[in-house]
Order: structure tokens, then sequence, then C-alpha cells
């Protein structure tokens, strides 16, 4: 047994992010209120409305098939069979072909949608969210945008590119109201996409500690917060002070050299989301002393994008907002503020790996990354960009790199998991470094 | 060989010499969303990318496991194939083209580049304002690049141009649908190839002449008549295939296909906005094809206009758009009673796999086709009257 490196403890957030997942896992159960495919990329909207949950299919499906091979299994081919690709993400194939069997892994009912609001997004494949349960049951459906070009921003081009933003998401809030019936709060609204501005804040903080050596957060912690507020849906007050607990937490962690893994001798990066049935590879990898700190997938939700400023020192990247004093009178204004005067933001990691090809060394840098492990996903358009140019640029700049390949985060069809774990092993050991346990 | 064949078949040399002839630029593209009439305006010669099967030893770690055609279009770049090419543009349809277009240009990153973004839900209200804005700023884009002004005049030059090969193409369509066309599904989808590689105003005179020899030629063989759905394709391998084995593609539901010709710029004095709308209420991508649902009463409809007997769905591998869309075609295929079958396919054709498939739907559909073989049927698009009236295949 080596001697531990660091101090480590659990965190003490832990219980708290426990029942607050509860509570939303709780609510989606409530049968009084309508179902909405999708998500809701502009802040929680559906939280205004006083009877509606939005459900995106990304989750269900990765949940699915981590419960269950089988089923997800029946559940790909019960699309494949009535002609969806069989190369399509395991999202749509796991979640939608349940839709096809009519019930879930447990025997109840298929839960049929009551609209479809598909997040915009520059992948194909999200612009086709919620295309089927359109398709196949009498449902409303409203589509949105996400406009899309090359090259440095151009604010006179955007106009009318934010101006079409802005009308879908209206468009979608007035007809919700319309055709279900229900008030929408503008009110609220105002005062969520005001605390989303803060719960960033908090994010982009503790994201940024990640830098820290030893680091206090691992990515596999960071997996079970970063989705409060966002598709795991909250209060948007509860949601600002869990932030504020976990940065206070995190910030006091890094102040004192608490690690997340307290053998901390090695940091490897990603790219897109893991395999998210086979976790179980970040603790693997913790036997060789080797930490996660996450991937600009995980990061540019929590607005944690970094670059190195013309004098060599490291800062977040400017953003374009509207000045936070912008009087939100109207429903069009806080859409708009929501929505941001950037037609192409927010620069999650899919529009990063085109708009900043250097994206991932930038990330690598900060981070003091020593390696990356960079999945090859066939079943994601924007999934395998460029991947193994990235891994050149990357052994370039001095750090090592290693791919799986699998057919997608949602779909364990592919993925060799003992294959996977020998490739870690022989790609630890080619480094120097032997398992400390 | 037709003139368009050989010019298909020679598209590389075509634009060599056409460069040379006028001293022009040459844009390439890739999605059919690209509006060529401002390229036109802009004295530059827009060409369509194709892909062809090749060996491909190259794109792998800029394009691993994306769909092929994008790949091999990225490989002529990189080997030189796409040498006489002076820019490129994406106009937003499918992600891989995408890809294919930022992988080009981080390889050539002296190109003139641009992307112009389609929404991909064309039936919003302030879609056309976006797309038309879209127009504009590739417009100047455009005249910063050859260095000439776009003028109104030049821009109503290009749409009259470009809606009369429209309606060239669509007289082409339409002798397909005679009862025993005239022009075969693999002679069709060349000419379609072709003008996406040649000058216009060239390719419009060509066509002239060859639908004036066309329309009086001797009917065509009797031919099981096949709806061809799927993904963009790059050749006639498929038809001719098609064509081997007692098939005839009479129609065809593609990108590259009838959604390039089918609707024509109808002239408003805001031309930008006469563009947007073109390219926003042609037949929809599948990606582009969400709240109102249009395609799959497109694909009835051209199934029933041109009196096909069945349909075959060719997919790429890894084409998303399809994809995630064809169930619904499938459902709506079912539904008719129509047969069809469906495949995946890449750059290559895989001929004895193919065949075999192809052979057996044409074996089945074949006994329950009913034809009328009366004279005045079979000269219906066509000025010859048949030597013999033909036999109804049963």
């Amino acid at each position: 047994m080596t001697k531990q490196l660091w101090e480590t403890r659990p965190l003490e957030i832990w219980q708290r992010a426990k029942e607050l997942r509860a509570q939303w896992e709780h609510s989606i159960e409530e049968k009084d209120k309508l179902v909405g495919q999708g998500q809701t990329y502009a802040g929680d909207w559906s939280a205004c409305f006083p009877a509606i949950r939005v459900i995106e299919d990304n989750p269900v499906g990765a949940k699915m098939a981590s419960d269950s091979d089988e089923f997800s299994r029946i559940c790909r081919l019960a699309m494949e069979s009535r002609g969806w690709g069989r190369e399509i993400c395991g999202y749509h194939l796991n979640c939608w072909g349940a839709q096809f069997l009519g019930h879930q892994r447990d025997g109840s009912g298929f839960p049929y949608r009551d609209f479809v609001v598909p997040f915009p997004d520059v992948c194909d494949q999200h612009a086709k969210r919620g295309q089927q349960p359109m398709d196949l049951s009498p449902i409303p459906r409203w589509q949105g945008d996400y406009p899309m070009y090359i090259g440095p921003r151009d604010a006179a081009r955007e106009e009318a590119l934010v101006d079409h933003r802005v009308y879908c998401l209206q468009k979608e809030l007035n007809d919700i109201e319309r055709v279900f019936d229900q008030k929408f709060d503008d009110g609220r609204y105002a005062r969520l996409i005001r605390e989303r501005s803060i719960q960033h804040g908090y994010m982009s903080e503790v994201l940024f500690l990640m830098a820290n050596v030893p680091t206090p957060i691992s990515v596999k912690d960071l997996y079970s917060f970063y989705t409060m507020g966002g598709l795991t849906k909250l209060a948007p007050e509860v949601v600002t002070d869990f932030f504020r607990a976990l940065r206070d937490e995190i910030k006091w962690r890094a102040d004192n050299q608490i690690a997340a893994v307290g053998n901390e001798r090695y940091r490897w990066m990603e790219v897109h989301p893991p395999a998210w049935h086979y976790l179980r590879y970040y603790r693997y990898m913790e036997q060789y002393g080797a930490v996660c700190i996450g991937s600009p997938y995980t990061h540019a939700g929590g607005g944690a994008q970094v670059e190195q400023k013309p004098d060599g020192t490291w800062g977040s990247r400017e953003t374009v907002e509207y000045p936070e004093d912008t009087p939100m009178l109207t429903r069009e204004d806080v859409t708009r503020i929501a929505l941001t005067p950037d037609a192409r933001a927010p620069y999650h990691f899919k529009i990063d790996e085109y708009l900043r090809p250097q994206s991932l060394i930038e990330f690598a840098r900060f981070y003091k990354c020593d390696g990356a492990l960079l999945p090859i996903w066939r079943g994601g358009v924007g999934c395998d960009m460029w991947r193994k140019e990235q891994a050149r640029r990357l052994k370039e700049a001095g750090v090592s790199v290693m791919h799986y390949e699998g057919s997608q985060p949602g779909d364990r069809t592919d993925l060799d998991e003992h294959g996977f774990l020998d490739r870690l092993d022989i790609w630890m050991e080619s480094q120097g470094l032997e398992k400390l346990v | 060989m037709n003139q368009f064949q050989e010019i298909y078949a020679n598209r590389h040399d075509y634009a060599r010499a056409w460069k040379a002839r006028t001293g022009g630029k040459v844009l390439g593209y890739i999605e059919t969303y690209m509006p060529e009439e401002l390229v036109y305006a802009a004295g530059a010669l827009p060409v369509r990318l194709l892909a062809r099967h090749a060996a491909d030893d190259v794109t792998d770690r800029q394009m691993h496991g994306n769909c092929y055609a994008t790949k091999d279009m990225l490989r002529q770049f990189i080997q030189g194939e796409y040498g006489y090419i002076d820019g490129l543009v994406h106009a937003e349809g499918c992600q891989w083209a995408f890809h294919c277009y930022q992988n080009i240009i981080n390889n050539r990153p002296d190109f003139f580049n641009h992307y112009v973004f389609v929404p991909d839900y064309p039936d919003a209200r302030t879609s056309k304002n976006a797309l038309r804005s879209e127009m504009e700023v590739f417009k100047t884009h455009l005249e910063q690049w050859t260095g000439t002004e776009i003028t109104l005049s030049a821009i109503d030059r290009a749409i009259d141009i470009y809606n009369q090969n429209r309606g060239l193409l669509r007289r082409l369509y339409e002798l397909r649908k005679a009862d025993f066309p005239v022009v075969r599904g693999s002679e069709a989808m060349e000419i379609m190839l072709a003008c996406q590689v040649m000058d216009k105003a060239e390719a419009n005179e060509k066509l002239e002449a060859f639908l004036e020899e066309a329309e009086t030629r001797a009917p065509g063989e009797d031919a099981v008549r096949i709806m061809l759905i799927g993904s963009e394709t790059w050749d006639a391998e498929l038809e001719k295939l098609i064509e081997s084995l007692g098939g005839n593609v009479v129609i065809d539901e593609l990108d590259n296909g009838s959604s390039y010709f089918w609707n024509e710029v109808v002239w408003q004095k805001d031309r930008y906005m006469a563009l947007a709308r073109r390219y926003l209420e042609r037949p929809h991508h599948p990606v582009k094809d969400n709240n109102w649902r249009r395609r799959p009463e497109h694909i009835f409809r051209l199934y029933e206009d041109w009196q096909a007997d069945c349909a075959v769905i060719a997919k790429q591998i890894y084409c998303h758009p399809h994809g995630t869309d064809n169930y619904v075609v499938w459902k709506l295929l079912r539904e008719r009673h129509i047969p069809y079958h469906f495949f995946e396919r890449d750059t290559t054709l895989p001929k004895a796999e193919t065949s075999t498939r192809i052979e057996s739907l044409v074996s089945m559909v074949k006994p329950g086709v009913n034809r009328i073989s009366g004279i005045n049927k079979v000269g219906m698009f066509s000025s010859v009257i048949p030597s013999e009236p033909r036999e109804a295949t049963r």
C-alpha cells in the first residue's frame, strides 16, 4: 500500500444533492402535470407554467441503457425494425423504442408526451428530437433553431438570427399558454433568468477550482451535481442556494488541499460524455492515482471556458450579454435576455469544436492535464469531430492520448468493457504508472 | 454517351476548362441548399462536390466514422483532385457535410469559405427573414472575394437562368411519367449531376437540345417503375443496376434529384427575400421537416404522379438525417400498401448483394403490375407511335 499523498474526505453536500434529486424524481411522477418532451434551453421556463414538466430523452435513454442492457437492446431493435438507423444515437433508440413497444422496463405503460419542444442544437439528431412522439401521437411540437456560422462574431449579421431565436421561443411560450390554457408567469421567468446568471457564476467558480492540484472535486462527483437546475428541475432559488453551498465547500477544499482522490498524481481530461452505463472506469483509474478533471462538455455548461490572454495569463472567455440592469418589462425582453444577444450562444462543447479548434489544448494546459482519454463515438453527429486530429495536436502539446471506441454514450452495444480496462492499464503503464493498490 | 454523361464523367476537366476560358473562380459546395444564383451573379462557377469510390487512407484522423461520401470529398481535396476549386461554401443541411466543410477549410486555411445558416425550422415566420439576411451577408462576402459588384441585374439574370434550368429539368422528369419513358433513370440522374457542376447557361442550351431529341425517341422498355428515396447520391450506378434487372427509376425524392429543381424563385422586388423563400419552400430535407411534416405527403404525391410500382430506399451508412426520418417513410409506404426495399450503402454499391435484393423486389412486384398498352397511352409524351402495341406485363 502506497502512502496517501493528499488528505481526502467525502463531500458534505452529497446528502443535500441526493435529497434534491429525490425531490425532482418525485415531482416527475406527479400525474396532474402535462409532460413535454425536450429541454428548456433558455432557463427552465417550464417552472413558470402552473402544471407542466419537461423531460429530455437523453438522460432517459442513458438511464435505460444503464438499468438494463436487455431491455435497451429490445428497444433499439424495435426502432431499427421500423426504419431508424442502427447508428443513430442510443438516447433516441432506447427512449423511443419503448414507445413502439408501448411499455417500459417494469411493464408499466409508455409515458406518452403531451407536447414536444426539442433542444435547438447544431447536431442534426437534436434537431429531430421528439419527432417520433409528434408523428405517432396527435400532439403539438414547437421547433427552435440554432443559428450557426463560422468565424468571428458579426453583430450586424446576427440581428435577424437573434430575432429568429426569440420568435421561436416566444411562440413556444405563447402557444403553450393558448393550447393548454395555462398562464405563464412572466415575473417568475424574469427572476429565474436573473438567478440563472448567479448560478452560472457559482458553477464556473467550482469548475475553475478544478485547476488546483490536487483537484477538490473529480468529474465523477461533478456528474452528480451539474444537472441541478437544468435536467434536474428545481425551484430557481433552491438551485442558487445549492450551487452557493457547493462553491463554498469546493473553495474550502481547494484552500485546504482536500483532494477528490487521495493519491492524485496523474490528471486526465476527456471530450464528450462518457459511457453512462460504465462510469466505474473513473474509480478504476483512481487505482493509478489518476483523476479526471472533466472536459469541455462538463465545463462549457457551467460557463467555465478558458482562454489565454495576450499577456499570457489565463482567464474566463468573454461572453456577450445584455447589461445587467436591462429592464425586463415584457415577455420579449425576458426571452431576449435569456437567449443573449449572441446568436450562437451558448458556446457549448460541440460549437466550440468548430469555432475554436484549439480549445482542447487550452483546456489541457489550464487544468494541468497529463493525459486525454478521447472517445470515438460512432452514433452521434458531432461526437467524433476530428477526434484523431485533436489527439495529434494534443500529443504535440505534450499530452498523452488514448482512444476508445463505442456506439454512443447511451448505447452499450459496441463498448468492449474488459478490453477498455485492459487498454487503460496499458495506457497508464506506458507512461510508467502502476497501480498503487 | 450523351454530352451530359461526358461532362459528368470528366467534370474536373470541365471546371478547369471553364476557368481557363473565363478567368473566373470556382466555388465548391456540398449541400443543395446553397443559393447558387448569388455565386453565378458574382461571375463564379458553383460546383457541387461529388463523392466517388476510392481507397482512403488520409481522412480517418479527421472524419472517423463519418458518412463515406463526405469523407471522400475531403479525401479529394487532400489528394488534390479538387485543386481547381478556389473556395467552399456550406449551406446548412446535414452535420456530416458541416464536418466535411470544416475539415476542408482546416486543411486549406487560405481558402475563401462561407457558411450560410439555413434554418432547421423553415416554416417559422422569422425563418425567411433570417435566411434573407444570410443571403445579403453571403452576397457581400462574395463581392469581397471576387472583387465584383453583384448588381441587381446580375442577380435577375442568374435567377432567370436558374429558373430556366429548373423548368428544363422538370420537363426532363415529366418525360419519365410516360408509360414507357423515353429517358431512363440513369440517364436522367447523370444529367442532374452534370447540371450541378456546369455553367447553367450552357447546361440550359444542351438541355434544350437534349429534350428536343429525347421527345422524338421511340418509347422505352416496359420495366417495373421504381421510386428512389434516400440519401443524396453522387452517381447513377444504382439506377443502372436497377435497369439491368428489369426496373427503371422513374422518379426520386433525393436532395440532388427532384428536390434540386422542384420549385422556382418567384420574382419579388426584394430579390434576397425571393431567394430565401425559394430555398425554404423547396421540398424539405429530412432534418428540416419537422412541425408541419411535408415530406411524407410529398413522397406519396411523387409516387402517385409518376405512377411508380414500388420504392427503393437507399440510405448512406451513417446518414443521420435519413436514419432519424426513415420510420415515417416506412410507415407511409406500409399504410398505403406500397412495396419497398430498404438498404444501406456507402460510396460503393456492392453489385452482387444489391442485385439479389433488387431482383427480388422486381420479381415480387412484376406479377402484380398493371399496364394499359393502348396506343394512345404509349404515345402520351412521345410523337412516335410504336410499331406494335406492347403486351401488358400481365
